[in-house]
Order: structure tokens, then sequence, then C-alpha cells
């Protein structure tokens, strides 16, 4: 018996059963409503009480979704192409900058990573309206790559604090031992470092994925029809069919699916890599 | 001695390498439009037949900000709702992340649970509420008459008051999970052997909550104080979704207010002086932030 239940009483531990029963029901109550009405039918939802009869349910607001709104399909496609090219990029520019911030001895490295962290927490309206202005004269609205780009914003530098975590808890030896072998710098990162990184660098990826597939501020003022991503297809269908609840929900329910697997599937990595990366320096 | 020399020589040098696209990219997108914006601010900028146009005019749109009433009410607005958010998610989130600090809350299962409303897009977070909330059918209603806690359904979304109160609680809904992982990762460094102690000098739960638990994790706490008022200050999509900032602009904070005035009004000069408040505000905390993780490594050089 571990030294914390030998410890507390009975109704201390009633009180913590019910508290996290109680968590449990506030967490996960408006999640479970989420996917219950998109699988039932309007009569059903409008009933009241909601009619949570079998007769009730049904698949036919995944199908109207997809079909009534076409775009939904291609914010997806959008979305998936913008998360997975800015992802990409974040990883590679942020991994070496990474390992040079915390080992290549770098003159003010600290500041720099401090600095770094800081503009992470940057509302994107601080620099939007430049953006914005620079694109539009550019003609680069309205295009999946420029939004990718702009994610930069905020995907760079979380990707370059959480793996930073991570490489300043390489044992010295391993690159001193690269080093009496001949290899340099880049050979080290290339053949020592990174193999051993691949964890922090999924965690990273994952995390990045979703910042950038949730997003939604940037989408709205430099995209249009053919760039538009998931989140602003949901938003615009949510305004124009707010009386269909089953198929407004389906459409949600199926703009997070994604998202919500890759977090549970790495939900360790995110709390390691994220939670833990933001209480230490 | 010189191999080390030339060793640590080829280090930086590769270093240089290795951090300078990442920069350059900052550079080019966060550096320069942060610099811009501030330059914005002092000008009076016309969109004419797709052109910018920009004209000097100083701090008059500052003066206009501060003469305001819409911006006014939005300040106000933004510091009541930052605070309370603050407040309500760093109390309940302590608490969460100490059940789960618990023997029973230990298992994996939970730790999903935490992850799911944040991992849910934020859009589609508000496009949720907007069901759970509907006036006419939504779920809060009837369950709200069922407990016999209200009697006939509230339009909650309707009047100024409680439409600020009611989108505080669904971004408290959002934002409980990670700042409960953030406590969680500081109860874990507490040292056990701190409540062995306490245990032994037989205090109880309560005195040991005050007197180990809480000092132990009050840098955590201003952390998580920090962020969470970062975080609060740039919701955006709950208010797009539910409310436009409606009724009577009771729910435009101070984001979505240079939103509305920078891309709705096409006031670029005046929305880039109200995304400056934003940014001053913002800044400030995060130095804050940095400042508090310092101590921390101090003590684990010591």
């Amino acid at each position: 018996m571990s030294f914390a239940a030998r410890r507390t009483g009975l109704a201390t531990r009633l009180g913590v059963l019910l508290g996290l029963g109680v968590f449990l029901v506030w967490s996960l109550a408006p999640v479970v409503w989420l996917v219950l009405s998109s699988f039932l039918t309007q009569r059903a939802l409008i009933a009241q009480p909601p009619d949570l009869a079998p007769a009730s349910f049904t698949l036919q607001n995944f199908v109207a979704v997809m079909q009534s709104a076409a775009s939904l399909g291609h914010g997806m496609l959008n979305s998936f192409i913008v998360a997975s090219f800015s992802t990409a990029l974040a990883l590679a520019l942020g991994a070496p900058a990474a390992y040079a911030l915390a080992r290549l001895s770098l003159p003010r490295a600290n500041v720099i990573s401090f600095m770094i962290l800081a503009t992470q927490m940057l509302p994107g309206i601080a620099i939007a309206i430049p953006l914005f202005i620079v694109i539009t004269r550019l003609g680069l609205i309205d295009n999946v790559w420029t939004l990718g780009l702009v994610y930069l914003s905020f995907n760079l530098p979380i990707v370059i604090w959480i793996l930073r975590g991570f490489f300043l808890g390489i044992p010295q030896g391993l690159e001193r031992a690269a080093a009496v072998d001949g290899a340099g710098p880049v050979r080290t990162f290339r053949y020592i470092i990174l193999p051993i990184s691949i964890p922090p660098l999924a965690a990273a990826a994952v995390f990045a994925f979703i910042e950038a597939w949730n997003e939604f501020f940037f989408a709205l003022i430099l995209t249009r029809k053919s760039a538009e991503t998931v989140p602003l297809v949901v938003a615009q269908f949510a305004g124009q069919y707010q009386t269909v609840f089953g198929q407004m929900m389906a459409a949600a329910l199926i703009s997070v699916a994604p998202v919500i697997l890759l977090a549970i599937i790495f939900k360790d990595q995110i709390v390691r890599g994220f939670a833990d990366g933001m209480m230490k320096g | 001695m010189r191999a080390f020399q030339t060793y640590e020589r080829r280090r930086r040098s590769a270093g240089a390498a290795f951090v300078a696209p990442a920069l350059a990219v900052l550079a080019l997108i966060l550096a320069y439009p942060i610099l811009d914006s501030i330059w914005l601010a002092l000008q009076r900028v016309t969109l004419k037949a797709g052109q910018v146009e920009r004209t000097w005019v100083g701090a008059e749109n500052f003066h206009r900000l501060f003469n305001d009433e819409t911006a006014l009410r939005a300040i106000f607005n933004t510091a009541y709702f930052s605070i309370a958010e603050v407040v309500l998610v760093v109390g309940i989130g302590l608490g969460v992340a100490l059940l789960l600090n618990n023997a029973m809350g230990r298992s994996g299962f939970f730790r999903v649970v935490l992850v799911i409303p944040w991992a849910i897009a934020p859009v589609a977070n508000a496009v949720l509420w907007k069901w759970i909330l509907n006036a006419n059918y939504g779920v809060l209603n009837g369950v709200l008459t069922s407990l016999g806690l209200i009697e006939h359904n509230q339009v909650w979304l309707g009047t100024p008051t409680m439409a600020l109160n009611v989108l505080l609680l669904v971004d408290v809904w959002k934002s409980i999970p990670f700042v409960a992982l953030l406590m969680l990762a500081g109860l874990q460094q507490v040292p056990k052997v701190l409540y062995r102690a306490a245990y032994m000098d037989g205090a109880g739960s309560f005195q040991t909550f005050v007197h180990i638990t809480l000092p132990s994790i009050k840098t955590a706490i201003a952390i998580a104080v920090v962020l969470q008022t970062i975080w609060s200050l740039r919701v955006f999509d709950l208010i797009f979704v539910l409310t436009r900032g409606g009724p009577a602009d009771a729910t435009v904070l101070l984001n979505f207010l240079a939103y509305r005035v920078t891309f709705n009004f096409l006031d670029l000069g005046y929305g880039a002086a109200i995304a400056n408040l934003v940014f001053a505000a913002t800044f400030i905390l995060a130095i804050i932030y940095i400042w508090l993780l310092k101590p921390r490594r101090r003590v684990a050089a010591s």
C-alpha cells in the first residue's frame, strides 16, 4: 500500500472520488453531447427532453454535411496542407536552432531563447496588420503556403522551446565522444543527436500540427475562398445552418476528430513536452 | 588545450549557422510586423483603390483611444474578463491537479480527459456551446430546468452582463485542462520527503496543504497566473462565433475590437493603436513570466 493511501482516511478518499467524478462530468459532458448530437435526428434534438431512443440515431447529419457543404472536405484538405507545411518547416528550422541555442556555446544564447519564448505568447493581432498589408501588396492573400509561413510565427518559437529543453539535458560526453571520433558539429547533430531526439521531435510536431490545424484568426484575415481552412468552414456553417443542430455538430466533430485522435495518442508526449517545458527555463 | 579551443570555436561557428535561418524567419514574420505595427499606430492609414496611404499623425490614434467610449468599455471588459478567468481557471485548475496527483487520480485515463478539451479547436468549441446555450432547444436550459434551478428558459447570450459571463464560463471550461497540467507538473516536483516529514510531525491534510504544498508550488502558481492572463487577452474565436461582440458591445474585448476596427472598419492606424495596447500588456506579462522562470534555474545550478 502506498504512503499516500495509508495516510488518507475513508472520508478523504470519498471526497477525492467525488471530486474526480465531478471533474469527469464537467469535462466530458459537453464533448459527449457534441458526439451524441451529431448522430441524432433534428426531431430528437428539439424534443424536450431530447429523445435518445435507438430509433433517433442516424448518420444522415454526416452525409448531409459532406454533401451540402462541399467546402468541408476542401477545408480539411487545406488545413492538412497548411498544418503539415508549417510543422515540417518549424521542425526543419527549429531543430538545428534549438540545438545551437542549447549546446553550441553561442554568445547570449539564453537571452535569444527567452526572447523567442516571449514572442510565442504574442496575440496574433500584434503582427496581423502589417502582415496583412504586405501580403496583400504581394498578391499572396488566400494562399495555403502563405498561411503556413505565417503560422511559423507561433509554431517556430514553440518548437524551438520544446526541443531546447530536451537538448539541454543531453549528457556532454555524447558530443565529446563524437568529437574524439572526428565528427564535426554538423555530423554530430545529424548522426548522434537527431536519432536520440525522435520522441521530443514527435511531441513538438504533434503540438505544432494541432495549433496550426485549430488556428482561426490568421486564417480569417489572410484567406478567402480557395485557401480557407476547416475552422473557417465550420464557423461559416454554424452561421448559415444554426438551426440544423445535428449537422452543425457533425461539422464540428469532423473538424476536430483528427487532432483529438492525435492528442489522445500523444498525450504523454504533449504533457511532458509542453506542460513541463513551460514550467522550467 | 588548443584542440579544445578549436573544438569550441568550430561549435560556435556551426551554432551561428544553425540558428541563423530560424532567426531570419522570425525577424521577417515577427520582428518586422511588431515594429511596423508600432509605426502604423502613429499614422492615419487609408485604403484607396487597393493602395495603402499612410500619413503621420503622431499620438492622435492613442488620444482617440482614451476618449473612445467603446474602447474604454472594451478595456474595462477585458480587465474584468481576464481577472475573473485567471482566478477561476487557476483556482479550479489547482483543485483538479490536486485530485489527479492523488493516488486514485493517477490513471492515464484522466490525462486523456484533460487533453480532449485542450485539443478541441476554439472554433469547434464555440460552435458546440452555441448549441448547448441555444435559448429554445439548448441542453443547458433543459438540464437546469429539470434540476429546478431555473423556472423558464434563459437567453444566455441575450443580455449584456449575462453574455459576457457566459463567454467567460465557456472559456474557463476550455482553459482549465492545460492549467491543471501545468499545476500537476509543479506538484510532481514537490519532494516526497517533505510530505513524509509533515506526516511524522502529525500534520493533517489541510495543514500539509498550507505549509508544504502551497509554498512548494508557489512559483508554479505564479507561472500559471501569468500564462493564463496572456491567454485570456487573446480570446477571439469564441467572441467571433458566439456574439460578434454583442449584445450592445458587451462582449467586445480589446483583441476583438482591434480586429473589428482594422478589418471591418478598415481604420488600420487606429486598429494598430488598439493592437499595441494588447501587445504592451502581453509583453509586460511575458517579461514577468521569464523573470519567474529564472530563480528556479539558479536553484538548480547551485
